[in-house]
């Protein structure tokens, strides 16, 4: 029954939403609503990863920030090249926080506070503490082919899923996969046999560093330009996503696909409130409600003898 | 004969050395950084983050955290500056119930995240960060996102008015420190945070309500952020959302760099002191010897982490998640 309760949720939510005004439900306004949150489902897929092992990621929306200050400002040196020394530096940040957490013993919420007021220092030194603005036809030249269309979807939505199909295939055809699956499931476990547990959760930061970077990407080619506060708003949405869609905080079950539907019931909440005229600031009351009525239904107490 | 020093005395008083080092240091580059002026600089910036940080102290004491001050300083200072303005603007006579008003807000708020905490079962770390989401939506629904500006001469003297070159609101913030300390050391509840951070089980076996205690601890913690708030809106005259920015990552890296382990039943409100000193030292000094102030979330990344490796005892738990 757990196992449905996500896509039982969208199906409601959408006919909910549906019944107020039917023309939601038109293929093009669905599709626009994908695509809309495309950054936020990519940084969600990256803290899948990591929520899966049982850790917590609070650096995505610090690092997605730094990422759109440095694809900005390397735009002009290194054209699309830019995106992808971005995503490096993101699994470089993210690789520093699981170092941090498995080498150090520090807790991963600590450690990725941590990382991500580096980041944003980072974002800050590298911009000036300004709003910087991409060139329109390097921004075209570069990454034009991000923004266009086919047969009426949306390319950002094709490399989103693109994405989550990588992500998806790292989780259950790949060793990584079903380590973290063990690791998150039970971790005493996967040390006694023998798994070099440290390792694949560095590995899983990391990925969530570099998830968290190319939502950055995304988003500023999207807004053509960059600023240390561009991403602000992320965070509590993006923790929202894994958690509804049925990856618990104890790590284990759930996944990428989960998140997927989590990121789309994330999508229509938001909308709906648009259409039901809530304000935005109530949003955000909103979503901190759902999130821990989330965690509670989902959280697999048997694995915390002592909740701190 | 040499007396013998044990690591655990040396591991006591770090914090301590490493405060005065910097003081040493920031003065050796620039001798403008050792004068009362500056001194009083510091300790203004410092003030409101020293109640933060005390606040904290307590639920960190008991090995649980809490990330939802930015939310709750957001809020309390909010209803703080409504209420004064619309009970005639003035803390003397009925605008003086803005006061308690905001303690009050700020005690509600604790009670909920712990209540949620404890009743629900949810990690304290995401239940306070999403109820800390929740505080920051709610202030910018009190105010529309306005900034409520506060001009009552009595309520500014707080910053105006010095003694010995400091400002009363740090007078005011050091004798809320010894009532935390109060607390701390003198009544049971207090000494029971530091039986639950020593060993739960032990605790909850000795026939310690710990539910209730750590409910107490978020109160507790709530009051002095409302606290914290307050005096944040007494130095810049201004109450808004902003108002709680920053203070989540400040608060939590004073409490670890002033020796307090996240582990829990170690440190306390006087190595907070110490803490807040140590961290406002170094964004002063880095101003003073004309580093940008920027720098400054990267250096509190560096320094949590070191302090929170130093001060780990890694033999006792094996896995950190």
């Amino acid at each position: 029954m757990r196992r449905h309760f996500p896509w039982m949720t969208l199906l409601a939510a959408l006919l909910v939403v549906g019944i107020t005004d039917i023309r939601f439900l038109l293929p093009e306004n669905l599709v626009g609503l994908a695509s809309d949150i495309v950054p936020l489902f990519i940084m969600a897929e990256g803290m899948t990863l990591v929520i899966y092992i049982g850790g917590i990621d609070l650096s995505s929306q610090s690092v997605a920030n730094m990422a759109t200050v440095l694809t900005t400002l390397e735009l002009p040196v290194l054209g699309a090249g830019s995106g992808a020394v971005v995503a490096l530096a993101g699994l470089a940040f993210g690789a520093a926080s699981g170092t941090v957490t498995t080498r150090w013993k520090v807790p991963s919420f600590i450690s990725t506070l941590a990382v991500g007021g580096i980041a944003l220092s980072v974002a800050q030194f590298a911009s000036g503490q300004q709003a910087l603005h991409m060139d329109a036809e390097m921004r075209r030249h570069a990454f034009g082919w991000m923004l266009g269309r086919t047969a009426g979807v949306p390319h950002e939505l094709l490399i989103a899923l693109a994405l989550g199909a990588i992500a998806w295939f790292v989780q259950t055809r790949m060793t990584a996969g079903r380590i973290f699956k063990a690791i998150g499931t039970a971790e005493p476990v996967a040390v006694a046999s023998g798994v070099s547990v440290g390792r694949y959760k560095i590995l899983a930061f990391a990925l969530s560093g570099m998830f968290a970077a190319i939502a950055g990407v995304m988003f500023s080619v999207r807004l053509s330009g960059g600023s240390p506060t561009l991403a602000e708003g992320f965070l509590l949405p993006a923790i929202v996503a894994v958690l509804v869609g049925g990856t618990p905080l104890t790590g284990g079950v759930g996944g990428v696909l989960n998140t997927l539907i989590g990121a789309l019931i994330v999508a229509v909440v938001r909308a709906s409130m648009l259409y039901l005229n809530i304000p935005a600031t109530g949003q955000q009351i909103f979503f901190g409600f759902v999130l821990i009525t989330a965690i509670a239904t989902t959280i697999d107490r048997s694995k915390m003898r002592v909740v701190k | 004969m040499v007396p013998h020093i044990s690591a655990e005395t040396i591991r006591r008083w770090v914090p301590l050395f490493v405060l005065l080092g910097l003081v040493l240091f920031f003065t050796a580059l620039n001798p403008h950084f050792f004068s009362v002026r500056n001194f009083a600089r510091i300790a203004i910036s410092a003030t409101p983050a020293l109640m933060v940080a005390v606040g904290v102290t307590f639920v960190i004491l008991m090995g649980s955290i809490d990330l939802s001050m930015e939310g709750t300083i957001a809020v309390a200072a909010v209803m703080f500056a409504l209420i004064l303005n619309r009970l005639g603007g003035s803390v003397v006579g009925v605008g003086g119930l803005a006061i308690p008003g905001a303690l009050v807000v700020g005690a509600a708020l604790g009670a909920i995240n712990g209540l949620i905490h404890v009743k629900l079962k949810i990690p304290s770390f995401m239940a306070s960060l999403s109820l800390g989401f929740v505080g920051v939506g709610l202030s910018l629904l009190i105010t529309g996102g306005d900034r409520i500006l506060i001009d009552d001469p009595v309520f500014r003297s707080l910053l105006t008015v010095r003694f010995g070159g400091f400002p009363l609101m740090t007078y005011v913030a050091l004798f809320c420190l010894v009532v935390a300390w109060f607390i701390q050391a003198n009544t049971t509840i207090g000494r029971n945070f530091y039986a639950i951070g020593g060993g739960e089980e032990l605790a909850r076996g000795s026939g310690l309500n710990v539910g209730r205690l750590r409910i107490i601890a978020f109160v507790i913690a709530g009051v002095f952020y409302a606290l914290g708030a307050i005096l944040a809106v007494a130095r810049l005259g201004i109450a808004e959302t902003e108002t709680g920015r920053n203070f989540m990552f400040v608060s939590i890296t004073s409490v670890v760099v002033g020796g307090t382990a996240l582990a829990g039943g170690s440190g306390g409100v006087w190595n907070t002191l110490i803490g807040v000193l140590i961290v406002n030292v170094i964004g002063n000094g880095m101003v003073v010897i004309g580093l940008p102030d920027y720098f400054q979330d990267g250096m509190l990344g560096l320094l949590v982490i070191s302090a929170v490796y130093l001060s780990m005892d890694r033999r006792a738990f094996s896995f950190v998640k």
